[in-house]
């Protein structure tokens, strides 16, 4: 039997209302959103704008302003480049995901844009001086996650979405560990939202969302057919089409829907209590092991995610062994060049993260073998 | 019946116009253009009563349209 604490980066398994959406969109919504009027066409349209409508609602976003996009790290790089097309210069979060900092990288290192990184302490008043100290007159974006993916760290990023909105800087968000388990809402300031369908909305792989509160127009990085204006060559500019396409993925866009359903039914103060519960335990558990290192400071605010090391185990090692008996686990860099650097875990950590379906004796037996695999006198004790 | 269809730029636009419309209590439905409109998505909204005054209410939400004709049912 497997047991997944590898909810960060996907969560599984998903709800039954969720399996349940896939199986009926693949038996009923086979038709195509947005292009034709046979009723198969018509009644797959109604769907994908009603599964548009709860992410919408879900955000207090608009349906027009809401686009289904294949994962997180499409958004981030619609969102990135389509604001940037023009030059500026862009800050990003020293947590930042590479899905946030590879775009950004490559588009400073073609020349396009200039981009500073904004280290994030754990004292909130000190990030917020950091990305204040950067800002400049042309200054045209700022990117800050909503919660880093290798600790769980929630930066001061409400502060940092007011320091952009006083000014005029679009503040793009990754939500991509956050949504879900908290009620983000774009009228916290965020101009841009982009967020992974699979993760905490629990919806299946190759979803993700795009969310704008429609300030900033952002130049469409694909051009193709929308189903409107068909024989103009010219891209659409009315979202979300202009945004979206080709065909979309329905499937999934329904699985999103049936999620946040799901989340809603929970309530994401339950399902992120329930989370910490599970996290709480695991950190004590993991303390009365010699040698573990967590990854938290006292200072700071967490979602329900935990990076550790246990002495000089390489976390790939203890990952590995981990998962011989049943146990899932992130081990390495996860994406996140800047963050690792950051903490200056050079051989990276082992990240825990549960979901709703976890629980706290799962959380305790993983600690178990843990400190089994820890004290079997097969790594040095060099802590 | 004479009935007003207003040709729309993008399914999303049509629902939103058809949502709001209903929800003032002016009957309309969503279908497919039957005449080829290039500037349109394929849908119109096909208005079926008190029709100034609807439209009036799709210009006053910014609900953008390409085209309105008339039409029998």
């Amino acid at each position: 039997m497997l047991i997944n604490f590898d909810n960060a980066a996907t969560t599984f398994p998903k709800p039954r209302s969720v399996r349940k959406a896939v199986s009926e969109a693949v038996e009923l919504f086979g038709g195509n959103a947005g292009r034709g009027g046979h009723p198969l066409a018509m009644r797959t349209s109604a769907a994908l704008y009603s599964a548009r409508e709860t992410a919408a609602d879900l955000f207090g976003a608009s349906p027009e302003n809401t686009v289904f996009t294949l994962n997180c790290t499409y958004a981030l790089n619609m969102a990135i480049q389509g604001i940037m097309s023009g030059g500026g210069h862009l800050i990003i979060s020293g947590m930042e995901h590479n899905s946030a900092a590879r775009p950004a990288a490559a588009l400073a290192s073609s020349g396009r844009i200039t981009l500073s990184v904004a280290e994030v302490f754990p004292d909130d008043s000190r990030t917020v001086e950091a990305f204040r100290s950067l800002i400049r007159k042309d200054t045209k974006a700022v990117v800050c996650t909503l919660a880093g993916n290798v600790t769980g760290q929630i930066p001061p990023w409400k502060e940092i979405a007011a320091l952009c909105n006083e000014r005029d800087i679009c503040f793009i968000a990754d939500g991509a560990q956050a949504c879900g388990i908290y009620d983000i809402k774009m009228s916290d300031g965020i101009n841009i939202l982009c967020t992974a369908g699979h993760k905490g909305l629990y919806g299946i792989t190759g979803t993700g969302l795009l969310i704008s509160d429609g300030k900033y127009p952002i130049k469409p990085l694909i051009q193709g057919g929308t189903g409107s204006a068909s024989l103009s060559l010219v891209q659409p500019e009315l979202m979300p089409e202009a945004l979206e396409s080709g065909t979309p993925c329905i499937i999934g866009a329904l699985s999103v829907k049936a999620g946040i359903e799901f989340i809603r039914q929970k309530g994401m103060d339950s399902i992120r209590s329930h989370e910490e519960r599970i996290c709480s335990r695991f950190i004590k558990e993991l303390q009365a092991i010699p040698g573990a290192a967590v990854y938290r400071e006292p200072e700071a605010s967490y979602v329900p995610v935990v990076s550790f090391n246990i002495g000089s185990i390489p976390p790939e090692q203890l990952a590995a062994e981990l998962s011989e008996q049943g146990f899932c686990l992130r081990a390495g860099y996860h994406c996140a060049a800047l963050a690792h650097a950051s903490l200056g875990t050079r051989n990276g950590t082992i990240r825990f993260s549960p979901s709703v379906f976890s629980c706290e004796e799962q959380a305790a037996a993983l600690a178990n073998s843990i400190k089994n695999i820890s004290g079997s006198g097969k790594y040095q004790k060099n802590y | 019946m004479r009935v007003c269809i207003v040709e729309m730029p993008s399914y999303t636009y049509a629902v939103k116009g058809e949502k709001l419309l209903s929800s003032r209590g002016y009957p309309c439905k969503i279908k497919r253009n039957i005449s080829a409109s290039p500037g349109s998505c394929g849908y119109s909204l096909f208005i079926y009563k008190d029709v100034k005054n609807a439209v009036a209410v799709l210009e006053q939400y910014r609900i953008p349209y390409t085209r309105i004709t008339y039409g029998g049912e």
